[in-house]
This record gives C-alpha cells, structure tokens and sequence, in this order.
C-alpha cells in the first residue's frame, strides 16, 4: 500500500490546464521523483496534495485515508510535510528559530500530540542537516542553498512520514548537493517516505528509486530511475520544444 | 404601492451610484493589489471641487463636469498611481494598507483646509437640471437626477464588463494581480495598465460621488463623504473584489435597503435614524461573515522589503528604565500644560501598543483602536466608579472588567475575519467603529432590557475619574503621569518578552508565511483570535487611561479618523516595535500640539508674516498623512531610521560631541527660560532625530565615496538593473558561456524606486 496516492488528479486556472488526470504514488522508506521541465505543474500537484490548491477533479489519498477535502493543517498533522520552492522562511526568525518553531507549532496541534523535547530536537535537527555553523544567523542573510536546506530542518521538525521536496538542491553547490543526496538517502532508509522534485538530473538519479514524468501537467512517463533514462518520450520533453524558454 | 415603488427608484439610483464607487474600488484592487482606502475621499474631494466650479463660481454644469470627470480626476488617480502606489510592489499588505489611508486622511485634511467647514453657510448641492427637473412616467413623479443615476450605472456596469472581456487591455488587466512578470514577459505592461486603471478608478469614485451627494441631500461634509466608501465597500466585498455583477447585486441591495429602512420603519423608533447610518456597516459585517474562505497564499514576492529585528530582553529593561527617567526629567522642567498633554500622549502610546502587539507581532490589522477604547470607557463609566464627586475613582476591578468585555467584543468582531486575509479584518474592524461612532456612542435615550433601565453615552458624553488602585491615590497629575508612564512601560516589556516566547515565535511565523505555518500543521483560529482579545484589551485599557486623562470624553474623541490616523502613525514610527507606539503618541499628541503652538506664538509675534505661519498650521494638519503616505518609500519606520542614526552616533566621536553639544545648549536655554518647555521638546527632538539622521547620511557619503553599493543578489533586476557583469556570472553559474545573447530591446522595465 504506497503512502501517498493521488488519483486522477485535474487542476485548472481559468482556460488553463494545469494538471490533468495525474496519478503519482510514493512509497514510505524510498525516495520517488518528479520531474518536469519549468511549468509541467509540479509545483501545482504539491499544492493540491498538501491542500494549498484546491482540485477541479481526482483525489488524494494519504495513509489510507481520502484527505481530499480536508484543510491543510489537518493533512500535515497525519505526517504529511513539504518545503517550498519558493522560500516561505520566516524571515524575522533566526535560522534555528525557524526550526524551532516548527516544533512549537508541532506541539500545539492538539492536547494529545505527544510533546517533544524542542530545545533537543532543535539541535538534533540542525547538526542532522549540516546547518550548525548558520544556525544563529538570520534566515534572509544566508545563501539560498542554505536557505533550501532549512526548509527542510523545519519539516523534519514536525517527524513527519512523508515530505515533499520543491527543487530543495537548486542553489546547492556541487559539494553541498553532494552532502544532500546521501542526507536524503539516509532519511529514507530510516523509513521516511520522499517526494522530490528537483532539477539536478545526476541528483535525482542517483537517489530516486522511481520516478515520474510530467510534461504540461500531464504523465508522461513512470517507472525505475533506470527505464525513465531511456525513456524516448522524457528526452523529446527535455530536449525538445526548442520554442519555449522558461 | 405609489410609496413603494417612488422609494424602490431612489433606492436602485442609490444602489446605482454605490455600484459605480464599488466597481472603481473592484478594477484598481484587479489590476494594482492595492485596495483603495481613499476611494471615498476622492468623491469627496470631486463634490467639493465640483461644487466650487458649479455653484462658488458658476460655470454651468457640463464645464464642471468635463473638468471634475474628464480632467481632475483622472488626473489624480494617475499621479496617485505614479507618485505614491507603484512604490509599494514587494511590500507588505499593512503598508500597502496604510498608505492608502493616508492618502484618504491626507485628501480631507486638504479639503477641510481648503473648505473650511465653519467659516461659511453649509454648502447645498443640487440635482441635475436643478431641483425641479421631474419626469412623469404614469402616476410617478422621478427626479431626473435619478434616472441620470440609474441609467449610467448600467451604462457603467456594461462599459467595464466589455472592457474587461472583450478589450485586450482589459484581458491584459486582468492578468496583471495573477502574474505581473508572465504579463511583462509577454511584453505586456503592467505598470502602464495599472496607471491607467487608477485613473480609471478615481473617475468613477468621482462620479459616483457628485451622483451621490444630491441623493443624500444633507449639506456637504468631507467625513461623511469620505465614510460613504464603506457602502461601496460592502458592496465591492459581495463581488469578493472580483465578480462586477456580485458587485451590482450587493450594491443594490445596499441602496434598497436603505431607504426602505427610512420609507417604512416607525418614525417613533429613537434609533432608527442612527440604524440607517449604520446599515452599511452592518452589511459589511455580515458579508464578510459569510465570504467563503480564502485560499491560502505564499508569500507573493521572495522578500519583504520591511525588516524588523527582534530586541532582546535586556535592551527592553534598559529602554524602559530609561524611559521612566526620562519621564521624570521632563516632569521636573515643564509647565502644568505640557505635563498634561505628555500624559495625554503616554495614553495613545499604550493605545499604539495594541497595534504594535497585533499587527507588528502578528500581521493582523485593527483599524479601529479608540473604539474598543470606547467600549472600555462605557464599561469602566457604568460599573467600574467608586465615590462620588471630587471623592470619585475608577477601581482597578472596573478597568480589569472593561478589557475582559473589550476583549469579547474584540473577538465577536475578529470572528467573521479568522478564516480570511488581513484586509478584510481590517475592513471588519473599520466597519466596527463607524458602527460604534453612528449606533452606540449616540445612544442618549434610556433604554430598558428586562426591567432594567440604562443610558449607554449619557447626554453624549462620559465623565471618567482617576483611578484609585489598592492604596495609591493617582488622582493628582504627577501620579497619573506615572501611572501611564509605568504602564505603558510594563506592556512593552511584557510584550518584548511575549514575543521571545514559544507563543510569539508562532506569531511571528503566522505572519511570515501563512502557507508555511499551515503546512506544518498551525491551525491559526485559536492563535488569531487570542492576539485579537489581547490586543483588544490593550486598546481599552489605554483608552480608559486616555478618557482619566482628559476627565470627560464625547464621542469625537473615539473617531474613527482618529483611529486610521494613530494607526498610521504607529505604522510610520515602527510598526514591530514597542517604540513605534511611543512614536506615535508622542507625534500625534504632543509633537503636532507643539508645533500649533510654537506657529501660532510665531503668527504672533511677528505679525507681518501671519498669514504665512496660519499657513504653515494649516499645512500641519496635513503632515501626518504625508508622512503616511511616503512609508512604500520607507516600510520599515522611523523609529527603524532613528535607531540606524543613533547606532552611527555611537560610533562616530564627531557626531556625538555635536549631539551631545547641542542638547546641553538646548538644556540650558530652556534652564533659563530663554525658551519655552515647548520649543524644547521640539528642539530635543529634531536634535535627537534629524542630526544623526543627516550626519550619518554624510558619514555614509563620505565613506562610500567610490564605493557602489552592494545589492543582495535576489534584488538585482529590482533594485537596479542587470549589468553586463551579473548577466556574465549567471551564465557562468548556468554553465551558459558559449551561448551568445543578441542584445536585447526588452530590457525590464525600471522600477521608479530603483536604488532607493
Ligand atoms: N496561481 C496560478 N494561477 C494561474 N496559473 C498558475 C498558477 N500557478 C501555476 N500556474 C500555471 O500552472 C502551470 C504549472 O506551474 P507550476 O506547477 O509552477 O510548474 P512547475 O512547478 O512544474 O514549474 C504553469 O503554466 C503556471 O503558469
Ligand atoms: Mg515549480
């Protein structure tokens, strides 16, 4: 049974199209990606999964349950977390602040949630991700690579089982990427389930298992890492179209 | 049947001439994102300029006409939109906010100026074709000015509908708020389309308003006129500021109601009159009750150009024993009148706080602060005195009680707007307080509910004593003077401790990003309508403070102009800072009181000039909404500004031995009475504020002579365009060197802040 399931999923902006019938599925423990050149409706999809874009048609089934209708801070709390591509730091906050925070919100979801230590799972977090040596900087003066990476310190915070990741490496280094991919690895490997978007085609294949497609917010392809790079329609999408810029 | 249908024409005219206001209210929020608070204002400023070419000097009415609506107006909507709007792209919705309000304070500060309310006989407006122009359409007798009115709002309604779907104008307007670059990218331009929608907008608020005027037939006023946007408001909210024909419907429904209400309800009824003032208030409420929930957005730009940084802990402790330092020097050199209005300005400034708490720390807008400080008052005037006479005292229990109820009613009036984004909860509190100014604080008759008779304003107006708390006696003016002193004090610090804790992190981040907090699982109800009732029950309690003060209070000391106006104020000192609402009771209160004083001894003594100086104080009633106005240029405040300069005094020798220097000067000036208490304060601050200020900018000049300014690199294209170097290092990023660019001739365009 995979984690997350969207289902015919059909999202429109006045004439236009932005997705149209996408089915995604992500496993727990394994990291599923999703690609797209600029403007396949990746983005878009992640909105309608964590509730921010409402859907014109299909469903969203997380942990078994149809959460299409719900709001988004009641998909989050059934362990559903995303970081955004573009970033939605609190930019008054310091970067470990931002963290915390998370953890503060984590805490207030209800009477019963289990409360966490913060102050330790701050610091676990921080030096888990590698952003100790910013952490009491403030979060509008760090590079955006940096930046991308509290992002998803502030999703681990809240423990949940699936994150989706919008273009977290763009902005990386080389070197930092580098760190990034075997962080994501890592994560899954202790179950976490991952949804990543991103560009970095080396990055992408080298930590994703399975991988789908888009390409003007319709599948175009879905399969292993392996299938996907040989797939002759994903490198017409990519590599065609020489029009379109952006 | 005759009455019904003679006051269902009125009321569709009347619903016309509200849909014209709204639907200008709907195209410059489409194509600009800036809801104009000054909509009203500009009818305003129409009907009286309108009336001066029609009626002061006698041109006849299609010469007026073609002035007022085909020259003015537009006009000033497109300058509005060139000098003052088009800076606030990349700011916040509170700035974007107030500015607006300042221009709607700024324009009928200069319309009062201008037309001079008391100096003559009430100004008559009359209907077109004068006032016995009928038409006879079987047994009815219609007004022509009515069918004029009705008919052009159709015209109207049709006009913009075809604009809007047909033109490819009106098809680029649309999609300027849904993307302003893809538009600029397909070579459209937004900057121009939003001018023009300006222009656009202020000619039919213009219209709307010289339509309006004969309708409602009472003698001009530039407060009513300018509060009729509120009508249009509720109107423009049924359309959700997007749907023309919604707007329609709601308008209509607004004008019919109206006047049913003066048709039909018994003229027996004491509170009918004060009913109908408030209808549109109330739709407003109602409306925004049932709008259906927003979608939540991101953050629509990468970074807001407002920065506030958080101060810690033992600067609040150090700023706040110095301010009671402070307090008590000033007591020591100043005359009973100026202790009296320090006093005065330290109750605003606890009032400023409340916005500080909400809007600074949370992102919530309140615009009707002095009205819930009215709601307190009434509570404290009814249950919270003890005594009698000269022996009467406010009891700590009654002040306590009064910011528990304004507190409820801070959360009866945050419940429509929980769900919805900061406009409308700050369209709901407008609302509010021209509800509290029309329906509760004319209440003078007795009422009784349940066999228990009440008066809510006695004969218009509330006497509030000092209040007495445990043993300490704060009748006198210095222990009053402490009392606010101290208080304002103990807010500030509570709240600078407030905003280290978990609770103000959550805050802070609601306001941030609203879409990030949601996806990490924040429910925002609860943390919203918490920050409300305490901001609430800050309001009231600084407004109970405010009434003690003055000793009795009539209903214009809680209007709503004098809200919008502290509101912008506190915007303009620092709206993140506890020293943003000093600010803003000190500007308000005592630095304006000041500078009328000092002008007028001026007019005085050097009576060759007076006309210049009466000038110049009239020019003072103006000042505040200027400064308003240009916050797009500096978002973050003054106080922000002010610190800037003090941290370069501190640091340069120069500067504060010139500081220092001149304030010693002052000091002794006024030790010896050379100088007035008032010319002090305003000597001490502009030596305390504009030195650094000027210096620091000369410092600055001095060191960077050569040198450019760094530019953060998301800013780069905003801030100044892209140069050859930058467009060198992004293809060397993105691996793009062979690839070679032909120059292009669709550079970006400038942004008119560019390096600001
Ligand atoms: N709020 C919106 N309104 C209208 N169109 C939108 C909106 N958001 C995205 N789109 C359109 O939907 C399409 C998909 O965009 P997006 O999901 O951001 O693509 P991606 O993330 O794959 O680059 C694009 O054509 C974009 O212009
Ligand atoms: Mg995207």
């Amino acid at each position: 049974m995979p984690l997350l399931e969207t289902i015919g999923v059909k999202v429109r902006f006045g004439g236009n199209i932005a997705l149209d019938d996408v089915s995604i599925s992500v496993e727990a423990g394994s990291v599923t990606g999703l690609i797209g050149p600029n403007g396949a409706g990746k983005t878009t999809l992640f909105n309608t999964i964590t509730g921010l874009q409402p859907l014109s048609g299909g469903q969203i089934i997380f942990n078994d349950k149809d959460v299409t209708k719900e709001p988004p801070h009641k998909r989050t709390r059934m362990g559903l977390a995303r970081t955004f591509q573009r970033l939605e730091l609190f930019t008054t906050l310091s970067v470990r602040d931002n963290v915390r925070v998370a953890g503060e919100i984590r805490n207030r979801w209800s009477l019963r949630t289990p409360k966490m230590d913060i102050n330790a799972e701050t610091d676990r977090i921080i030096s888990l991700v590698g952003l100790g040596d910013v952490a009491d900087r403030e979060v509008g003066e760090i590079p955006t690579g940096k930046a991308r990476v509290v992002e998803l310190a502030r999703a681990l915070m809240i423990q949940p089982t699936l994150v989706l990741l919008d273009e977290p490496a763009s902005g990386q280094t080389e070197e930092e990427t580098e760190q990034f991919g075997q962080l994501l690895r890592d994560l899954a490997g202790e179950g976490l389930g991952i949804c990543l978007v991103e560009h970095d085609m080396a990055l992408v294949m080298q930590v994703c298992q399975t991988i789908h497609v888009l390409d003007f917010g319709r599948m175009i392809a879905s399969g292993s890492a392996e299938s996907i790079r040989n797939n002759p329609t994903v490198i017409d999408a990519y590599l065609g179209a020489p029009e379109s810029v952006g | 049947m005759q009455t019904f249908l003679q006051y269902t024409i009125l009321g569709l005219a009347l619903g016309g001439a509200y849909f014209i206001a709204a639907s200008g209210l709907v195209v410059t929020y489409t194509t600009s994102g800036i809801f104009n608070f000054a909509q009203g204002a500009i009818a305003m400023l129409a009907v009286f300029t309108y009336w001066q070419f029609r009626w002061g000097w006698g041109w006849p009415a299609p010469l007026a006409l073609l002035m007022v609506l085909g020259i003015l107006a537009p006009l000033l909507g497109a300058v509005l939109y060139q000098v003052v709007m088009k800076n606030l792209r990349g700011t916040s919705e509170v700035t974007k906010i107030i500015v607006s309000i300042g221009v709607m304070l700024g324009l009928q500060a200069l319309a009062t100026w201008v037309w001079n309310p008391t100096s003559s006989t009430p100004r008559q407006f009359q209907k077109f074709f004068g006032p016995k122009a009928f038409a006879h359409v079987g047994s009815l007798t219609i007004p022509w000015h009515i069918i004029i009115s009705f008919g052009i709002a159709i015209a109207i309604a049709f006009g913009i509908r075809f604009l809007f779907v047909r033109t490819r104008s009106g098809v680029a307007m649309r999609a300027v708020v849904d993307d302003p670059e893809l538009l600029q990218l397909n070579g459209g331009r937004p900057e121009r389309l939003a001018m023009i929608s300006w222009a656009g907008g202020s000619f039919l608020a213009a219209l709307a308003g010289i339509l309006i005027q004969p309708m409602i037939g009472s003698a001009m006023s530039a407060g009513a006129l300018t509060l009729l946007v509120i009508d249009a408001f509720a109107a423009a909210m049924f359309g959700r500021l997007r749907s023309l024909p919604r707007t329609f419907m709601g308008a209509l429904i607004i004008g019919l109601t109206t006047t049913y209400v003066v048709a039909y309800f018994p003229s027996k009824w004491t509170w009918s009159s004060a009913f109908h003032n408030s209808l549109p208030m109330i739709f407003l409420f109602i409306v925004l009750l049932v709008l259906p929930q927003d979608r939540l957005r991101g953050a629509t730009v990468l970074r807001l150009r407002e920065r506030f940084r958080m101060p810690s802990i033992r600067t609040a402790w150090i700023a706040g024993l110095t301010m009671m330092i402070v307090v008590f020097c000033l007591k020591v050199i100043m005359a009973k009148t100026g202790v009296n209005t320090l006093t005065l300005a330290l109750t605003f400034a606890i009032i400023a706080l409340s916005l500080v708490l909400l809007t600074g720390f949370a992102g919530e807008i309140n615009l009707a602060a002095l009205s819930f400080g009215a709601i307190a008052v009434m509570v404290v005037y009814h249950f919270g005195i003890s005594g009698t006479g000269d022996g009467a005292r406010t009891t700590l229990w009654g002040i306590l009680l009064a910011a528990v109820v304004t507190a409820l009613v801070g959360a009866l009036i945050a419940l429509p707007a929980l769900r919805l984004r900061g406009l409308y909860l700050a369209l709901a509190t407008m609302a509010f307080g021209v509800f509290v100014s029309r329906m509760v604080l004319t209440e003078r008759n007795e009422r009784e509910l349940f066999g228990w008779k009440f008066t809510i304003f006695t004969a218009g107006q509330l006497t509030i004593p000092r209040p007495k708390i445990g043993p300490i006696d704060f009748n006198s003016q210095d222990a009053f003077l402490f009392l606010c002193a101290g208080l304002f004090v103990v807010i500030g610090i509570g709240m600078v401790y407030l905003r280290h804790s978990g609770y103000g992190r959550r805050l802070t981040a609601m306001k941030d990003s609203p879409a990030a907090s949601a996806t990490l699982g924040m429910s925002v109800v609860r943390l919203k309508l918490s920050i409300f009732m305490m901001s609430a029950a800050i309001a009231g309690i600084g407004g109970v403070m405010m009434a003690a003060q003055v000793g009795t209070v009539n209903a214009d000391r809680f209007d709503i102009f004098l809200s919008l106006a502290l509101m912008m104020i506190t915007v303009v000192g620092g709206i993140g800072y506890v020293s943003g609402a000093l600010f803003a009771g000190i500007f308000l209160i005592a630095f304006i009181e000041a500078l009328n004083l000092l002008l007028k001894k001026f007019a005085v003594d050097y009576s060759t000039l007076e006309a210049i100086f009466m000038f110049f104080i009239s020019a003072v009633t103006v000042l505040p909404a200027t400064i308003g106005i240009t916050m797009g240029k500096n978002p973050s405040g003054a106080v922000s500004d002010i610190v800037d300069g003090m941290n370069l005094v501190k640091q340069s020798k120069p500067l504060m031995i010139t500081v220092i220097g001149l304030e010693a000067v002052i000091w002794a000036l006024t030790a010896t009475e050379v100088i007035t208490n008032w010319n002090f304060v305003v000597l001490t601050l502009a030596n305390l504020i504009l030195v650094p200020m000027v210096g620091g900018k000369l410092l600055m000049a001095r060191a960077m002579r050569g040198v450019p300014k760094p530019v953060p690199p998301e800013l780069i294209g905003i801030d100044r365009p892209f140069t050859d170097e930058d467009l060198a290092a992004m293809d060397h990023a993105l691996n793009l060197e062979s690839v070679v660019i032909p120059s292009s001739t669709t550079v970006r365009e400038e942004p008119a802040n560019a390096s600001a």
